[in-house]
């Protein structure tokens, strides 16, 4: 039983491998900048729904502001660039360890809150400090931040001529983020958080720190997510208060995973990947012309596959297996 | 020696309830305690503040000479005191070995150490075959089993039951009465709550009855069947009378 355990860790890590080679290929074959737009956003959110994944889909702590770390990630890597001259690889570093910093902060009075009034909690404190950064002078208030271009460098993270040097950074942040929820995932860490998940008090009597867990979960979390958000402020080279920690990017963290399968390893991978080309693709093709069409659409594709599947769909590979398993 | 367990002038009140007042009993080590009473004796409010999930308003619980009455329940835990709950609290989207490893975690930080561990106890549990089953799919006696099995993971001194006979047939509950004298022999001392007596006193070396929130008997099996304030106690004044 053990060595089928020990195999079934092997194979998931062995398919990942394979899974992100042929996604390093791909670029090689598609060539159009739209799509390869397209598949770096999609590379992100999976990063970022992996990372949000571990709080809310592990530890079962359902965050609706992520928007947050996503937000002061971009910011402290873009304000440090712009008024210190910090490369962004430590601003990326900077803003993961705040944001983790910030998580445990918010989390030592929020984790005393239970199921609905910890959703909400999280919600209000994004909010705030949105309304925080729309009007702090010296990060460019509502104006936001205006990043300099300078010459192509990966020194500096910014390329003006090809997509293809973020799409392989957004390509490594979704792997090293997968790799930790599947490490995660098989250590004292990954089994207190299901515990805690499953039932606080049958934790805490089998020695869980049910406090510490969530306090743990967060922090990875929330320095995972920065690192996402620091990346997105290179790659968009201008952020402002509404675009990088508005409330639709807590939703985009969440919706791949939960689409996917929340509180599983591939969850919210299957989910970016689905979810993040039906969100643009419905935007340019029947967005523009009648308002929010688009949005409808999009609404009633999740709602009609969350409806077919409401475990995620990941279930759809598990059931396939235990057919064919004896 | 010293008792393993010992609550002193344990008194817990609820705003104006008094759900135990001056409870003072002990445990020994190597025992198997039956803590009875009928309906709303305070035995599930004793055992919970045995288990630390809550802090009495009054007096000290000790553990293997220690002062652990503000301990913290996880705390109590890794000292050596395990449970189980009335109400089955599995870890319903993991698997029955992963609800065990949960426990086995307490003593080790090597996964690899945890997981033999668990399949260890959940062979002694007699649980081995449904290993990878999720908790969820028991059925109750054998949620009843994974409690045990959980509690007993965590390597515990003193081992809690509360409840865990109620509410089986007679042969589910024969096997859960074998596996908690397998328990004892392997040195695990046995605090076990029960509603039902005939199913305890069997079992138990010695019984303490709880009648609204104090103790009102404390002996042997035998003694305590025969006492006209037990009886009185579970059945009322009537059947008391010339016992």
């Amino acid at each position: 039983m053990d060595k089928n355990f020990a195999a079934r860790r092997r194979r998931e890590l062995m398919i990942a491998g394979c899974l992100a080679a042929v996604a390093a290929l791909v670029p090689l074959f598609v060539k159009d900048v739209y799509v390869q737009n397209i598949m770096v956003l999609t590379l992100m959110y999976a990063a970022l729904s992996q990372s949000w994944n571990i709080l809310s889909g592990y530890c079962g702590q359902i965050s609706l502001g992520h928007a947050l770390y996503f937000g002061l990630g971009a910011y402290a890597t873009a304000l440090l660039f712009t008024k210190f001259g910090v490369l962004p690889w430590f601003g990326m570093l900077s803003g993961g360890l705040i944001s983790a910093l910030i998580a445990m902060a918010l989390g030592y009075p929020c984790f005393r809150l239970r199921g609905h009034y910890f959703v909400i909690a999280t919600i209000v404190i994004a909010e705030i400090a949105l309304l925080l950064f729309q009007n702090w002078n010296w990060a460019g208030a509502a104006l936001g931040i205006d990043i300099p271009v300078r010459r192509d460098s990966w020194l500096t993270f910014q390329f003006t001529r090809s997509k293809l040097p973020y799409f392989y950074f957004a390509l490594v942040l979704a792997a090293i983020a997968w790799f930790v929820t599947w490490w995660l995932e098989d250590s004292k860490w990954g089994y207190w958080w299901r515990a805690v998940k499953d039932n606080p008090d049958a934790a805490e009597s089998l020695g869980v720190v049910v406090f510490n867990s969530k306090m743990g979960a967060a922090a990875v979390s929330a320095f995972l997510t920065a690192v996402g958000g620091g990346f997105y402020a290179q790659f968009v080279s201008y952020i402002d208060p509404e675009s990088v920690m508005g409330f639709q990017f807590s939703l985009l963290m969440a919706l791949p995973a939960v689409l996917g399968g929340i509180g599983t390893l591939w969850g919210p991978m299957l989910g970016a990947v689905i979810l993040i080309p039906l969100t643009e693709l419905t935007r340019s093709f029947i967005g523009g012309s009648g308002r929010g069409v688009d949005l409808i659409v999009y609404g009633t594709l999740i709602v009609l596959i969350s409806l077919a599947q409401p475990q995620g769909l990941i279930e759809l590979f598990s059931r396939r297996r235990k057919a064919v398993a004896p | 020696m010293t008792a393993l367990l010992e609550t002193r002038g344990v008194t817990q009140r609820f705003s104006g309830l008094v759900a135990n007042s001056d409870v003072s009993i002990s445990v020994g080590r190597g025992e198997i305690v039956g803590l009875i009473g009928p309906n709303g004796a305070g035995k599930s409010t004793m055992f919970n503040l045995i288990a630390g999930v809550m802090r009495p308003t009054e007096g000290s619980i000790w553990f293997d000479g220690e002062d652990v009455t503000r301990m913290p329940a996880a705390e109590r835990c890794q000292r050596g005191i395990g449970r189980t709950f009335q109400v089955v609290k599995s870890f319903e989207t993991m698997s029955v070995i992963d609800n065990v490893i949960v426990g086995a975690l307490v003593r080790t930080t090597t996964m690899r150490e945890a997981r033999r561990k668990a399949h260890e106890v959940l062979e002694f549990a007699g649980l081995a075959a449904r290993a990878d089953v999720l908790a969820s799919q028991l059925i109750p006696s054998e949620k009843r089993r994974l409690e045990v099995a959980r509690a007993l993971a965590t390597q515990p001194k003193l081992l809690l039951l509360d409840e865990v006979l109620t509410g089986l047939t007679p042969i589910e509950a024969q096997t859960g009465v074998d596996l908690v004298r397998r328990v004892r022999e392997t040195g695990v001392t046995v605090l076990m709550v029960e509603h039902v007596m005939e199913i305890v006193m069997p079992l138990v070396d010695r019984a303490i009855v709880l009648d609204l929130g104090k103790v009102l008997v404390e002996g042997s099996p035998k003694d305590v069947v025969r006492n006209p304030k037990v009886i009185t106690a579970y059945l009322g004044d009537r059947h008391a009378v010339g016992a």
